[in-house]
């Protein structure tokens, strides 16, 4: 990934020169773009105008080594990207990342970002940044001409420091993103949840505390669900609580704020168990702990941008696996709650995690709402696609929010219903519930199945499930998301927090 | 139907008497009380000893003609296998009266056509009021949205090998006695409209496919409301048949059809004032040596092309057919399709809710609001970008529906609807999840459930009835 410079602006000697420009601002170029069309003696202008670029939202055009009068030393390559009739900072982002793809030959690039107020042109960047994302660390043979070439972006501006300020709170969110789509590429190999544990572990030197909760302790907390999810495999289930204390205030300000709290699935790879998956795409099963990264992405994020808010995040680890010691179809589990499970189908194990990890979190910490995050059921692909994540949640505002939240950063979701006449299907004949309701409203069911661990006897718990089984990986390249890990639910997240719940 | 009728007093005979109880109100049955009947909705208490049975059933606090509704289903239930029974609604608004009576109608309707005479469920219903002149045209009202969800559910019910496409077509004009036009295409008019799409699907059958276009002229000079509904009067899949078990359930996949019908028939029972066209299209979607085939190019009524990728994606072709119809020779101020479409409707909102599409936020939430008044829900679902880009075809216009595991089939289905729906204001509802009752509900027994027909007789009472409006 390039690193991001802020520099005053000059014509570049080399590289390439980026003229990002509102639609109708291609006709009276200004600053940089002004100096290399008079430095070329007016071709710039000209082959913008012959190649009919408008500044179009998602139009550019590139001008290969244009030649500067005197025979001057100059970019490579010319840039004009489209901006659109309303420059704003999500359509600066996305055009950011349309950008990265154009410039990635290069070794250096300079942004004319003269004209943009500061969070455009650090929004700008911050989609490229996105966009520039790669998992390579098991590519040992690529050839040096197949890796990118981008070292440098250098963002020319003459209010640096507005847009450095800007820039600050990005990068830190872009850190939280990445650490959570490296943590969705790993193969399950080497991902497993002792070795997620330790990922997270380090976090500790970015300020959060982080803490490891092995078998030995989940038992004693009555974890049955999550426990009865592991016994199948060989590696040792985990729960990890991250704080982040960044609220502000005097200590009984302090003490009178709950913090926030977010909770992730994290089943390393998920075979299904005993009720085995069929084999074709079984692979994707590595990423059934996208919940638990974003989860750990948005720790990160609030503490990089030093959010002043109290957040908790708890990720519950495990590996769902076949074996002589696996949790059987039929068998009955007790949670940390006290209610007693009916497990009918070992691939639906997710909620199992969540819910002993919601039921702790809530004990412990009080917090003021709920906010888990799951691929949890292949039926939310079925009900909305890739687009949108399914919410469902016991809180209209919460909703409203979550959004809104997900709407600006491009993490859009779409929420689906929850009711009694959904519920009454987990009834079981033996335990308090199973933990299926069938095929109909299989996202439904799922969520009604979390939300009976959301303790609302004592007042309210505002509480939104996720399910990001369709959004946490991509088969084709979007904007700001290459192909692959999406990193979902960092950016809405963080989002969230810096529109609701700081200061 | 149920046989109503109002009378001051219940009958001197030992017909049972259902009362309905609001909470708090238990109190004066101690009887109940002592057994911990409460008034909540649903709870049934009967009265213990030799005397004429007296139920008492549960209304918790009614505030909607819904909850008066199922109130009446209950009572109704709760009466068991008598001949007749009676209702009292004594100090009861002449709405809430009504909508009692409603609720025992619905409830007690079952398909008995195709059997011998077996245990009887009631047949005769007396509505205790203490003004039967001011319950009289409340009950008018809601008797027509009962009849026309009761014809829903007949249709629904009809075998396949009883209720043919041709079969369908000569119920639909029996409709005629009640003030409504109708209008049936044949292959030779369907091929001069050039509507590719019905006509390939109902190709493999031996029974020919039909458009059905029901009229109800209203009084107020406006542009009529459309209901368009899929009528597939049996469909096992074509070419790309569909798995043995279940099968028969298909013979329902008529019931978004079924459901317009019904509508209509409500509409010209009421007399609204409100214009109506009711666009069915019927088919019967086959295995045979004229079936179309994955693969096939349709050329469809507005002249789009269509790559047939799934035989059993049939019914959003002949929608498509009829939405275009619709369009173009009504120009409605407002379109809804009602279709039992996909399966994947059934996994994302199970058989409590219909799923809700369309382009117009106004009439979406007009439909919504309308669903929650007679208790047939909706949920409002996306039409993404991507969906609509899933359709791109190599060879065609569009695909009618994409390929791949864990497919939004849904979604695409309306993706692919909108593409014929032109400037029309448009709606459609998938109801694929909620045409038949699995088990008994309120308001009605298990089997199919007429959803829809009351839906849209109230949507138009609600929002096109207004005169101001046009």
């Amino acid at each position: 990934m390039p690193d991001i410079a802020f520099v005053k602006p000059a014509l570049p000697r080399h590289g390439a020169l980026v003229l990002p420009l509102a639609e109708g601002a291609e006709t009276v170029l200004a600053g940089l773009a002004q100096a290399i069309d008079a430095a070329t003696g007016g071709a710039v202008g000209k082959a913008l105008a012959a190649a009919g670029f408008k500044g179009r939202k998602g139009q550019s055009t590139t001008i290969w080594a244009p030649a500067l009068e005197g025979g001057a030393a100059g970019p490579s390559k010319l840039v004009a990207l489209g901006l659109g009739k309303e420059v704003t900072v999500e359509a600066a982002e996305a055009a950011g990342g349309a950008l990265l793809p154009l410039i990635a030959g290069e070794r250096e690039a300079v942004i004319a970002a003269e004209a943009l107020p500061p969070p455009v042109a650090a929004s700008l960047a911050f989609g490229l940044l996105l966009r520039s994302y790669r998992f390579d660390r098991y590519r040992t043979t690529e050839k040096e001409e197949d890796k990118p070439k981008l070292e440098r972006v250098a963002v020319a501006t003459d209010a640096a420091s507005a847009v450095k300020s800007a820039w600050a709170p990005l990068r830190a969110v872009a850190d939280g993103v990445f650490f959570a789509r490296d943590l969705v590429s790993e193969p399950p190999n080497v991902l497993n949840p002792g070795e997620f544990a330790e990922r997270l572990q380090g976090l500790e030197s970015h300020g959060l505390q982080v803490e490891v909760l092995g078998p030995k302790e989940m038992k004693k907390l009555g974890f049955g669900a999550l426990l009865g999810v592991a016994q199948g495999s060989a590696e040792e289930p985990r729960m990890v609580v991250m704080q982040w204390n960044g609220a502000t205030g005097g200590k009984a300000k302090k003490a009178a704020q709950k913090p926030v709290a977010f909770i992730g699935k994290g089943v390393t790879f998920d075979t299904g168990g005993i009720s085995i998956k069929p084999a074709a795409g079984m692979e994707d099963m590595k990423f059934d702990m996208a919940g638990a990264a974003a989860v750990a992405g948005t720790m990160l994020a609030l503490a990089g941008r030093r959010a002043k808010v109290d957040a908790v995040g708890l990720v519950g680890l495990v590996e769902n696996m076949p074996s002589g010691s696996a949790q059987r179809p039929g068998d009955v589990v007790k949670t940390a709650s006290g209610q007693t499970v009916e497990v009918i189908n070992t691939d639906a194990e997710g909620r199992l995690v969540l819910a002993d990890v919601i039921h702790y979190c809530q004990q412990r910490f009080a917090p003021r709402f709920m906010v888990d995050l799951a691929t949890l059921t292949g039926a939310i692909i079925i009900s909305l696609g890739h687009e949108h994540a399914g919410l469902f949640s016991n809180d209209d505002t919460l909703a409203q929010q979550l959004t809104a939240a997900g709407k600006s950063v491009s993490e859009a979701l779409w929420r689906m219903p929850l009711g009694e006449a959904y519920d009454k299907q987990l009834k079981s004949d033996i335990a308090d519930m199973k933990n299926v309701g069938g095929r109909p409203g299989g996202s439904i069911t799922a969520a009604h199945f979390i939300q009976r661990f959301v303790d609302t006897k004592d007042g309210p718990m505002p509480w939104a499930h996720l399910d990001i089984a369709g959004t946490a990986w991509t088969t084709k390249d979007l904007p700001t998301v290459p192909k692959g890990a999406t990193g979902f639910g960092v950016r809405l997240l963080d989002r969230l927090v810096a529109e609701h719940y700081e200061g | 139907m149920l046989k109503l009728r109002l009378r001051r007093a219940p009958r001197e005979d030992d017909s049972p008497l259902v009362v309905p109880v609001a909470e708090g109100d238990a109190g004066r049955f101690p009887f109940a009380v002592a057994a911990g009947f409460v008034g909540a909705a649903g709870q049934v208490a009967e009265q213990p000893g030799p005397a004429r049975r007296l139920i008492l059933v549960g209304c918790g606090t009614p505030k909607r003609p819904l909850e008066w509704e199922e109130a009446g289903g209950h009572g109704l239930a709760a009466a068991g296998a008598v001949k007749r029974l009676a209702l009292d609604a004594r100090g009861l608004a002449p709405e809430a009266a009504a909508a009692l009576a409603a609720g025992a109608a619905l409830r007690a309707w079952r398909c008995e056509a195709y059997r011998a005479p077996g245990e009887k469920a009631p047949t005769h219903l007396d509505l205790v009021v203490d003004s039967p002149e001011a319950v009289l045209p409340r009950w008018a009202r809601a008797e027509a949205a009962v009849r026309g969800c009761l014809l829903a559910r007949e249709l629904v019910a009809a075998p396949a090998n009883l209720l043919t496409t041709r079969e369908f077509v000569r119920r639909l004009e029996a409709l005629a006695e009640h003030g409504i036009t109708v209008d049936v295409l044949g292959r030779k008019r369907l091929r001069r409209e050039g509507l590719g799409g019905l006509l390939a699907v109902g190709g493999g059958s031996a029974s020919p496919p039909r458009l059905a276009v029901l009229r109800w002229r209203g009084s107020v000079a406006a542009p009529p409301i459309a209901f368009i509904g899929k009528g597939l009067c049996f469909d096992t899949g074509g070419i790309s048949i569909k798995p043995a078990a279940g099968m028969e359930e298909m013979k329902a996949d008529m019931a978004g059809a079924a459901a317009c019908a019904g509508a209509m028939l409500a509409l010209a029972l009421r007399q609204s004032p409100a214009p109506a066209v009711a666009v069915l299209a019927i088919a019967e979607n086959m295995t045979g040596a004229e079936s179309y085939r994955p693969g096939d190019v349709l050329r469809m009524g507005n002249g789009r092309t269509v790559e047939v990728v799934d035989t059993d994606a049939e019914g959003r072709l002949v929608l498509a057919d009829a939405l275009h119809y619709a369009a173009t020779h009504f120009r409605p101020q407002a379109m809804l399709d009602l279709a039992t479409l996909t399966g994947a409707i059934v996994t994302a909102l199970g058989a409590h809710r219909a799923g809700l599409f369309g382009t117009d936020a106004a009439l979406l939430a007009q439909a919504a609001a309308a669903g929650e008044v007679v208790g047939e829900r909706l949920w409002p679902m996306p039409i993404g970008a991507r969906h609509r880009e899933d359709l791109r075809s190599e060879i065609a216009d569009l695909k009618q529906c994409a390929t791949g595991r864990f497919l939004p089939d849904a979604s695409h289905a309306a993706a692919f609807l909108r593409e014929f729906a032109g400037a029309v204001p448009w709606a459609h509802l998938d109801i694929a999840g909620v045409d038949t009752l699995a088990e008994a509900a309120a308001l009605g027994a298990r089997g199919p459930s007429g959803f829809g027909a009351r839906l849209l007789d109230m949507l138009v009472q609600m929002y096109f009835e207004d005169e101001e409006r046009h």
